[in-house]
């Protein structure tokens, strides 16, 4: 090995080593993942090398191998500092040609925990299909075009974005990639329901068939051709897979050559001429003043800011699939529907946070409670705004569904309710128990401060549901009481106590935000 | 500008015995200040030295552990109504709402200290236009470089026509362009009878810029008054400089004699 790969795998190991420094916390949770990593992977082994003679064992070991190097694919987008020797032009300044350079960093991403996974995955997958001397010959040489592939996979998708992960966009995108990962979850977990019910990995077949031709499992689809007997699809298979380790490679290099010559795209940018924003402010529809202008960025937020926009997506969306999937099961409850209201009221807390170390210029302009109140009460109203047209929304479907329209003034009422203690918990929990949300990667609390995180937002849950009970209460008695054709009346009740305990909850928080403005700032400044 | 807080030999700031520690670490170990009013005043001193600690606290964004501060007369933790409307604020290290648009910050900014609407707008494009942002206006301040934060910043604090302003190293990192523009601003502004405090390390910067400097290091003020009777007999503030915190003995030369030798 030429001094430059020796340099490079050491670097590597250097990396890993370090994620065992720093606080226990730390530390635990790079143990925690590593030993789960390894978990599954000896589990996938010990799995595949059980499927072995399985009929359907071709078919799951192609479909496997396709998906993880997916994963190699996609994920150096999504998490591009998980793996710091990625980014290449950490390595421009020094005197290295690409090709040395290439064969380096080649060899040190070998090493690390994804590369053992895959490597796990390669060799169950083998040792499932080979059969026969001559399988056993081209299975090592599968396992390790398969990993090579992978590892080049990702090395080359990374220099090729480089720019856009080491720009503004790029880390935007990083912040939404949760989004992505929920709903590729349930896109699999369909899937796999679609699959118990229409009678097994049988239904895959054609799937796995135009997989063992596409690279990297095209070199597992060979092992398989072999044990059958077919050399000529396997050798055409095997070398499509080098075929594609060349090109990855070759990719690879003339990106690296390119990064290292051009200049940084980060100074660029700012020279560009701008492109003209719609900003005219147009017929207002906002209330002038304070309350006006808190609203008006408070929504604006929502739509720019990747942190806020990911946390009001996945209120919206769950608060939409937990009452709908329920009624669609035939086992949903009416009541479900308040869930809409519930988890959407939870964006009032820890406002000042989601401000960042920008709320300075929020305590800068506050000097006294009446200030605060306009401050928190403007960023009700903008939360009030998507909220209250969405959550009647999604109880009147809910209801349609379910054809309880008789119920439908009740459940509206006890929704208004909810979402007015929400907001009241929620803007004395912001001026009480602030808390940084970082905002590059996907973590929502600031290291230290997880334990505020939860008395913050479940204290607070648990303060709202007591603080409905007397709505609830009302409900409950009208119903044992027999006079359900009055429930109707639960809808002004709800309403009206709905925006009282707001009010109350705003004029609670006000003085506390106004006398605590140093230290709020200070707790919301971490991230 | 009004003058109700700024009369004849009342100082624009007072500080007295002002604490501030950070678990062990003191920060800011019992200060006394007292900056004139209608000057350019520079706080200077090396890294760590207490600066921001001290602006932040001057300015009400930090809670001090002992002491007062009187900003134009008023103080800044019991009368916060009188001093917030009357000091502009351009901090270290803190962000700004950075998915707006320069001209959509400056709105909010503006229309969150009560100004109307109008006006507003109107000094938002001046000091859009005389900042030489306007090209960028619409471009979200995420996406702008350090010194154009700098500047929109420096017009964020500038719009309610503040009587002081506190501005926290607001040269560090900005081009020489960007700077000259700058500084062009603030000298408009002292010579209406304004005040301005700013923090630096480069003493260059601060020799030309201001009439009177304090210096700080370690915690504590080593010198203030102005800028003739703090340089003294050195031939430059940065000797006088260098002399005041200590960090002119130390020989840096010795141990790196292969620097610079055969190769």
């Amino acid at each position: 090995m030429t001094t430059t790969t020796v340099t490079l795998v050491r670097l590597k190991l250097a990396l890993l080593r370090n994620g065992l420094r720093g606080s226990t916390g730390r530390r635990a949770a790079y143990i925690a993942t590593l030993v789960v990593v390894l978990l599954v992977a000896a589990l996938q082994l010990i799995g595949l090398i059980a499927l072995r003679g399985s009929t359907h064992a071709v078919t799951l070991c192609v479909i496997l191998t396709a998906v993880l190097a997916l994963g190699w694919a996609v994920m150096p987008l999504f998490f591009p500092s998980g793996d710091e020797t990625l980014d290449p032009t950490r390595l421009l300044m020094l005197p290295l040609r690409p090709r040395p350079l290439v064969r380096g960093l080649l060899i040190a991403s070998l090493v690390g925990i994804g590369p053992l996974f895959t490597l796990c995955l390669a060799v169950g997958a083998v040792i499932a299909l080979a059969h026969g001397a001559a399988a056993y010959a081209v299975a090592v040489l599968a396992v390790a075009l398969t990993l090579l592939t992978c590892v080049a996979l990702a090395r080359a998708v990374a220099a090729a974005n480089i720019r856009l992960l080491t720009s503004r966009k790029g880390r935007d995108l990083a912040v939404l990639s949760g989004l992505v990962i929920a709903v590729g979850a349930q896109v699999v977990n369909f899937g796999a329901q679609k699959l118990g019910s229409s009678g097994g990995l049988g239904a895959l077949d054609p799937a796995g068939d135009v997989l063992a031709w596409i690279p990297p499992a095209s070199a597992i689809g060979a092992v398989d051709a072999v044990s059958h007997g077919s050399y000529g699809v396997a050798a055409a298979r095997l070398v499509l897979c080098a075929a594609a380790l060349a090109g990855l490679l070759y990719a690879w290099q003339r990106a690296l050559t390119r990064l290292m010559t051009s200049p940084d795209g980060s100074t660029l940018q700012a020279a560009e001429p701008t492109r003209r924003r719609r900003t005219s402010r147009g017929p207002r529809l906002l209330p002038d003043g304070r309350t006006g202008t808190v609203m008006e960025r408070a929504l604006r937020y929502v739509w720019r800011d990747p942190k806020t926009k990911a946390a009001w997506v996945t209120s919206l969306a769950i608060g939409l699939i937990v009452p709908v999937f329920n009624a669609l099961q035939g086992t949903g409850s009416i009541y479900f529907a308040c869930f809409a209201a519930g988890m959407l009221g939870i964006q009032m807390y820890n406002q000042f946070g989601q401000d960042t170390s920008a709320f300075w210029m929020v305590a800068m302009t506050i000097s006294s409670p009446h200030d605060a109140y306009v401050e928190l009460r403007g960023r009700a109203l903008a939360l009030l705004t998507i909220t209250l047209p969405y959550a009647t929304l999604v109880t009147v479907v809910t209801t349609a569904m379910l054809g309880d329209w008789r119920a439908l003034p009740e459940v509206l009422g006890l929704s208004f309710a909810l979402l007015g203690a929400m907001l009241a918990t929620g803007a004395w929990s912001s001026a009480r128990f602030p808390y940084s949300i970082p905002q590059e990667g996907y973590k929502n609390v600031a290291p230290g401060q997880a334990g505020l995180a939860w008395i913050s937002i479940f204290g607070g849950m648990v303060a709202a549901a007591l603080l409905c009970a007397p709505v609830i209460a009302v409900a409950i008695w009208l119903h044992v009481s027999g006079a359900e054709s009055a429930t109707w009346l639960l809808l002004p009740v709800g309403a009206a106590y709905g925006a009282g305990i707001t009010v109350a909850g705003l004029r609670l928080a006000a003085p506390r935000t106004a006398a605590r403005l140093p230290e709020i700032l200070a707790a919301v400044s971490k991230g | 500008m009004t003058e109700a807080g700024t009369e004849a030999g009342a100082p624009a700031v007072r500080v007295k015995d002002l604490w501030k520690a950070f678990g062990q670490s003191v920060a800011v170990a019992g200060i006394d200040l007292a900056f004139p009013a209608g000057k350019f005043i520079g706080l200077v001193g090396p890294n760590g030295a207490g600066k921001t600690t001290t602006l932040s606290m001057v300015t009400g964004l930090l809670r001090p552990d002992r002491g007062t501060v009187e900003v134009v007369g008023r103080d800044v933790w019991r009368d916060p109504v009188e001093v917030k409307a009357r000091v502009g604020v351009l901090p270290e290290g803190l962000r700004l709402f950075e998915r707006l648009s320069g001209h959509e910050l400056l709105a909010y900014t503006g229309r969150l200290r009560g100004l109307p609407g109008a006006e507003v707008d109107k000094r938002a494009a001046q000091l859009l236009d005389v900042l030489d942002l306007s090209g960028a206006q619409h471009k979200l301040v995420v996406d702008y470089s350090t010194g154009m934060r700098k500047k929109i910043g420096l017009a964020a604090a500038l719009l309610h026509n503040p009587e002081v302003l506190f501005l926290d190293e607001p040269f560090e990192g900005v081009d020489p362009v960007s700077a000259q523009t700058i500084r062009g601003v603030l000298e408009r502004y002292t010579g209406s009878g304004a005040t301005v405090v700013f923090s630096s390390h480069v003493m260059e910067l601060v020799e030309s810029l201001c009439d009177w400097v304090a210096v700080m290091a370690a915690g504590r003020i080593r010198a203030q008054g102005p800028l003739a009777e703090v340089r003294g007999d050195a031939p430059s503030l940065q000797q006088a400089f260098l002399e005041l915190v200590g960090a002119n003995s130390r020989d840096t030369t010795s141990d790196l004699d292969w620097l610079g030798g055969a190769r």
